[in-house]
């Protein structure tokens, strides 16, 4: 045997034999589990058949444009029981995102702070957060909103209204909280806001090109401050305002009100999802090691140097999985909106169903809803992830 | 504030002096620190006593009356005492009300009991078995001159329990099978195990339940339709499968290679690699995922509410509508809370202690 040949067997070895299997005997199992599979399918399918021409209940999408005409009590898109089934669901799915959002955004913040002084070393902060934490990880969240929207109305005074902060009113209708006038129409405001990112996104990736790190801040700093004051200068000439709510009697007047409902989801949902990523900062500042703060600190590095250069790149590897299917459970959790009374994608799809009886295209609805709103998420995280990875060469 | 170090000495090494030391340096030490403190401690004034006095100085214990509870501005605890076994155990007969509480020991009792990987041999089936047919005796009644009791009239604690036990027993040998067909090499079966895992995975348990509820009286014959505690089983062991099969796959992945081609040197075939070489190793690898999972599963049974069954949450409802009391149902839902606490926490402190028992004895 030659060198070479030697050489070409390191480099490439082998693949080993294939072990003596029967591929003859694995192709019978799966086609007797797709058989099996197939059979079942065709059952379920002619019961049904049999079962819905037994009801007299016709298949088909028609009934997603016929007239919703039922009320949801609170959307954050216009909607009027007038409108057809097709933009109840969506008015549906706004609610469902609209919660969800705010409450990833408030739990990744508080779940954040509380993630830190779970690990401080003062032991009554540590041991306060650890209470919190140990508290919504063992006791149902349905259980959580419940008791919440039941203290709604017992911790509140019967008439009048309560003042927490400046600003703030609570009463038996909800709470009341400073409403921003914009002096555009929503769909301007979402399109200046979306050229806004763009125009960020592009000066950092300009700056990006150019190679310093330190230029890529400065600019995207500076891009989004000329771009702060601009909007306020154009909306202070066009009469920007801000709404105080004030009280009437137990009612609001001005200001923007968020029913009991609505607020109890948020608050709950808020409460709950904290104590959990609260658990996974934890891991992921344990999982820096403390040589890493020391060496960065070592090269002459700022604090916030530190931080931001050094242990949140690899916090971040270990915080992001995990959060992703804690951001999936927050949509899944939403869902809970129905025992508190808050119209969301389910409550919505449930009356649908119940008022027209296309349960079947219903169900259907439901699914690609829930994976579509997953998938999304997941692969937009995943992608991220995948711009943190360790980039080997 | 500085972060523990991840190898700081253990209190137990230090004597009690520096220990008392260390403890104030941690409270008053630093500025923040004296902040953080003066905080806490301050809060706790305002909130406490406001507190105890509802909680304790100024509440309703006995006797057990609407009266005691009437005369109180504090907590009306004496509700709690005297409804707590309609809590427990719904509307099932007032004079057999041993047979669900028997019921309910007997569940969280396999429960524990299978937790231990000691207990995992064929046995274990024939003890599962057991247990449910001695439930459903217990519960059900018509033998041994137990008088009969229908399912609509079971509810509470026993249903929460019956839910989580059946949901993860039956689902745990669905779950392998999952975890074993999505490594399969046959493409049919792992397209199939990872179609159901993921769409389960990516809905709430909420419309799965809502789904079943709707969709079963269509799919099958009316002969064929289980009822509604049935369904919701049903319902619950398939999510909690897809769950399942997922941490047992995460087990499997983390086997070494060499354990596979060690079994297949012996001559083992693939069911038995699986099951005396892989499967014990790999699931004694995942017992806190596990855990986890299961506590989970029990927290989520609380979603049969709204599939109309009469869990712990449903039946603390119904006795809160009783006229003759002023409806107290901070303190109610306070005690539910708490029964899921101690199931919950109790449940992760066992497997956590059996985690390290076993970390020892390696």
């Amino acid at each position: 045997m030659g060198l070479s040949r030697v050489v070409e067997l390191i480099e490439h070895p082998r693949k080993p034999a294939p072990l003596p299997g029967r591929p003859g005997k694995h192709l019978g199992v799966q086609a007797l589990a797709l058989g099996l599979a197939a059979a079942v399918l065709v059952v379920v399918v002619w019961t049904t058949a049999s079962n819905l021409a037994a009801r007299g209940i016709p298949l088909g999408a028609d009934f997603l444009l016929d007239r919703a005409g039922f009320t949801v009590s609170e959307t954050l898109l216009p909607y009027t029981p007038d409108d057809s089934n097709l933009w109840a669901i969506v008015v549906g799915v706004g609610n469902t995102l609209f919660v969800s959002a705010l409450v990833s955004l408030a739990s990744t913040l508080l779940g954040t702070l509380l993630g830190v002084a779970r690990i401080s070393d003062n032991p009554l902060v540590s041991g306060l957060a650890l209470l919190w934490i140990e508290g919504v990880r063992n006791t149902p969240p349905i259980l959580l909103l419940i008791f919440l929207y039941t203290l709604w109305w017992q911790a509140l005074p019967a008439t009048g209204v309560l003042h927490p902060l400046p600003g703030v009113l609570a009463s038996l209708r909800g709470v009341a909280i400073p409403a921003l006038i914009f002096p555009w129409p929503p769909t301007t405001m979402l399109a200046a806001l979306l050229a806004a990112g763009a125009l960020v996104a592009t000066a950092g990736g300009l700056a990006g090109r150019f190679g310093r790190d330190r230029r890529r801040w400065a600019l995207t700093v500076a891009a989004l401050l000329v771009l702060t004051l601009a909007v306020a200068a154009a909306a202070a000439r066009r009469g920007f305002a801000v709404n105080l709510p004030q009280a009437a009697g137990a009612d609001f007047r001005g200001g923007a009100v968020i029913t009991p409902e609505l607020f109890t989801i948020l608050a709950g949902l808020t409460l709950y999802t904290t104590g959990f990523i609260a658990e996974i900062i934890r891991t992921g500042v344990n999982a820096v090691p403390r040589a890493q703060w020391e060496a960065a600190r070592a090269l002459g590095l700022s604090p916030p140097n530190v931080l931001r250069l050094v242990v949140l790149p690899q916090m971040l590897r270990v915080i992001l999985p995990p959060m992703t299917s804690q951001y999936i459970n927050v949509v899944k959790n939403s869902t809970l909106a129905l025992v508190v009374g808050y119209t969301d994608f389910m409550t919505v799809m449930g009356t649908v169903i119940n008022k027209t009886s296309h349960a079947i295209e219903g169900t259907l609805v439901i699914v690609g809803v829930y994976l579509t709103i997953n998938l999304a998420m997941s692969a937009t995280l995943n992608w991220y992830n995948g711009q943190l990875a360790v980039k080997e060469r | 504030m500085t972060f523990a170090a991840p190898l700081a000495r253990r209190p137990a090494e230090l004597s009690r002096r520096t220990r008392l030391r260390t403890l104030a340096s941690h409270l008053v030490g630093s500025p923040l620190n004296l902040a953080l403190t003066a905080a806490v401690a301050l809060a706790a004034l305002t909130v406490l006593p406001g507190l105890l006095r509802w909680a304790v100085l100024d509440a309703a214990f006995l006797p057990a009356t609407p009266e005691t509870c009437r005369a109180t501005t504090g907590a009306c605890w004496s509700f709690v005492l005297a409804k707590h076994s309609q809590i427990l155990f719904g509307i099932y007969p007032f004079d057999a009300r041993w047979r669900p509480a028997l019921a309910s020991a007997v569940l969280v009792g396999v429960l524990i009991y299978s937790v231990r990987p000691a207990a995992w041999r064929l046995s274990l089936t024939s003890i599962w078995a057991a247990a449910l047919v001695a439930v459903q005796i217990l519960m059900g009644g018509g033998v041994l001159g137990l008088t009969p009791v229908p399912t609509a009239m079971w509810g509470g604690l026993p249903i929460t329990l019956i839910l989580t036990v059946v949901a993860i027993g039956g689902g745990f040998p669905l779950a392998i099978l999952l975890a074993l067909a999505r490594r399969s090499e046959m493409p049919a079966i792992r397209l199939m195990s990872t179609v159901f895992i993921e769409a389960t995975r990516a809905l709430p348990l909420l419309s799965i339940l809502f789904i079943a509820s709707i969709m079963l009286p269509l799919l099958l014959p009316e002969a064929l339709l289980p009822d509604k505690l049935v369904r919701a089983v049903i319902a619950l062991l398939l999510f909690a499968s897809a769950y399942m099969a997922e941490v047992i796959r995460g087990g499997l992945q983390a086997m070494p290679k060499g354990q596979y081609e060690a079994a297949t040197a012996l001559g083992l075939s693939y069911w038995q690699t699986q099951r005396l070489v892989i499967l014990p190793q790999a699931i004694t690898l995942v017992i806190p995922a596990l855990t986890n999972t299961i506590i989970v599963m029990i927290k989520n049974t609380s979603l049969v509410l709204v599939v109309g069954l009469f869990d712990l949450i449903s039946s603390g409802k119904s006795a809160l509508a009783d006229p003759l009391w002023r409806s107290p149902a901070t303190e109610t839902y306070l005690f539910i809370s708490a029964i899921y606490f101690v199931l919950c926490f109790g449940f992760g402190r066992f497997a956590d202690m059996l985690e390290r028992r076993n970390k020892v004895a390696r």
